[in-house]
This record gives structure tokens, sequence and C-alpha cells, in this order.
């Protein structure tokens, strides 16, 4: 690396967001390649959650990225770049998941009580001796069960820890209309782990007892 | 006095520390008192922290699908310059 590049590489690293769009809106093609690689982790980590498969994920990367491209001049800056690229990403995989998905029965006709809740059935203790690959899938299986608007809330405020308000933002809807969404997906996800943990409790008794 | 259908749909506000200072009060008594609100409790507490957990594992983003993403992006450019298409080989 030439020091003449090395100070054009300082030069965006080192900028805002707010001034990269800015000279992205210019045609600085540099400017535009910062904002992507300041994101692109993020974008994929929040396109893979909600399409929860590599393929679909990098066709939301990059359909995320190429609208960015195709739309940053007329990007106002209302909201923030992260703001904004989010949106995109939540869109583009709102888009994919309603093109696949089956017919499911809407979330206010589903047994909000499939089963009954007992907390013995949740190993007592810290988080990472009850995470396993299996529990991990059946996390991820809890999400994909929810109607894919209830999914991109519950995905953005509990995995993501994103503020009601940024949610709201990000997905254009009432911070009370994303709390009520809030609610329900975190009642159903919690009954889908509960009736995970209610059947593998029985046998990890058993396995303890042998000991 | 809240009942347990009020104190249920509350819980992810409650979770959230979003209500009143008072409510917060009222639900935290129901919620020692009554053993079938505190399962409610508990489980999505744990529910929240299993998922807060797997955000501690972010999902970096594959080296090749930087790479294409990196193309896309530059056929784009060109494209939008009105260069024609690269041949494909």
């Amino acid at each position: 690396m030439t020091p003449e590049s090395k100070e054009c590489e300082e030069s965006v690293t080192a900028v805002t967001d707010e001034e990269l769009v800015r000279r992205s809106k210019e045609d600085d093609e540099r400017a535009f390649g910062e904002l992507v690689s300041r994101y692109e982790s993020k974008v994929y980590s929040l396109a893979l959650r909600m399409v929860r498969n590599p393929e679909d994920a990098e066709d939301v990367l990059q359909d995320t990225f190429l609208r960015a491209y195709r739309g940053i001049k007329s990007f106002q800056g209302a909201s923030t770049f992260s703001t904004w690229i989010y949106r995109i990403t939540a869109n583009s995989a709102l888009m994919r998941l309603r093109k696949k998905q089956l017919p499911t029965v809407s979330i206010e006709d589903q047994d909000e009580r499939e089963t009954p809740i007992n907390i013995a059935d949740w190993t007592p203790g810290p988080v990472e001796q009850l995470m396993t690959q299996e529990l991990q899938q059946e996390m991820d299986a809890a999400i994909g069960s929810l109607p894919p608007e209830f999914q991109q809330v519950f995905i953005l405020r509990d995995v993501e820890e994103k503020s009601n308000a940024e949610v709201a933002e990000i997905l254009d809807l009432s911070v009370a209309a994303v709390k009520s969404r809030l609610h329900r997906a975190r009642l159903k996800v919690r009954n889908r782990l509960a009736g995970y943990f209610s059947d593998n409790a029985k046998p990890n008794r058993r396995a303890m007892g042998a000991h | 006095m809240l009942t347990c259908k009020e104190v249920l749909d509350s819980l992810s506000d409650y979770l959230d520390a979003d209500m009143k200072e008072d409510i917060i009060h009222e639900m935290k008594r129901h919620i020692g008192s009554c053993s079938d609100c505190r399962a409610e409790f508990d489980t999505l507490t744990m529910t929240l922290k299993l998922y807060k957990h797997e955000h501690g594992t972010p999902k970096e983003i594959p080296v090749a699908c930087h790479d294409r993403l990196v193309k896309v992006l530059e056929l784009e450019k060109l494209r939008s310059k009105g260069a024609p298409p690269p041949k494909m080989v």
C-alpha cells in the first residue's frame, strides 16, 4: 500500500456515517465502499436470522446493498444510515419470507398455551450450560413458527437488542404496535421452548439418575 | 390489586421495565405471591436470556459471500455508468 492510498484509507475509516453518505451522494465510490464494509456483517447477520438459510441471507444482503447503492442519492437523512439500511434489510427479508411461506393460521387463531408451563422443566442454572446445538435449532424453529411480521419485531428487539423506538423506526410502525407484536411473539416463542424443555426434561433426569 | 390476567398481559412491559413505578411494585408483589404468574415470569425471562446469549455470538459474513457482494456492486457501478456488461466467461 502506498503512503497516499493509506492516507485515503484513513480518511474514510475515521469519518462518520453521515459524512460517508454525503460523499456517496457525490459519487465517491470509496465512501460507499466504507459504508458497505461497516454494515455488511450486520446486514448479513440480521438477514440470516430472519430468513434462516445462508443462500437466502446472501440474496437479501446483495439486494439490500444494491437498493442502498441505487437509493443513496434520494436518502434524505431523516433517519440514520444504520436505521435506513436495517429497514431495507427487513423489507427484503420479509418479501422473501412471504414468498416462501406456507399457509399458516394467524397468530390470533393460535392457541397461546399449547403446553402447560412448568418451570421445573427448565434446568435452572447458567444459560451457557443449557445451550446445546439442539436447543439453538429449536430456538430458530420457534422464531420460524411466528408469522413474518412478528418474527421481524422479535429478532430486532430480543436478538439484535434494539429499543422499541428503534424497531418502530426500522419497521415503520408505532411503538404501541411494536410492543403488542413483541408481547405475543415472546409468549409464542416461550411456549414453543416450554414444549421442548418439557419433552427433554424427563430423559435428562433419567440420565442423571443413572449415575 | 392486579388480577393474574392483568399481570400476564403486562409481563413484557414489566420485563422491559417499561411501566410506571407503582405498577412495577404491584407486579412484583403479585409475582412474588402467585406461583402460576411466577412460572410465567421465570420462563419468559429465561427465554429472553437464551436469545440474548445467542446474540453474543454474531454471525460474521463469510469471505466468499463478501467477495460476491463486492462483485455485484462493481457490476452495478458499471451498469449505472452505461458501460456494456462484461462478457460472461
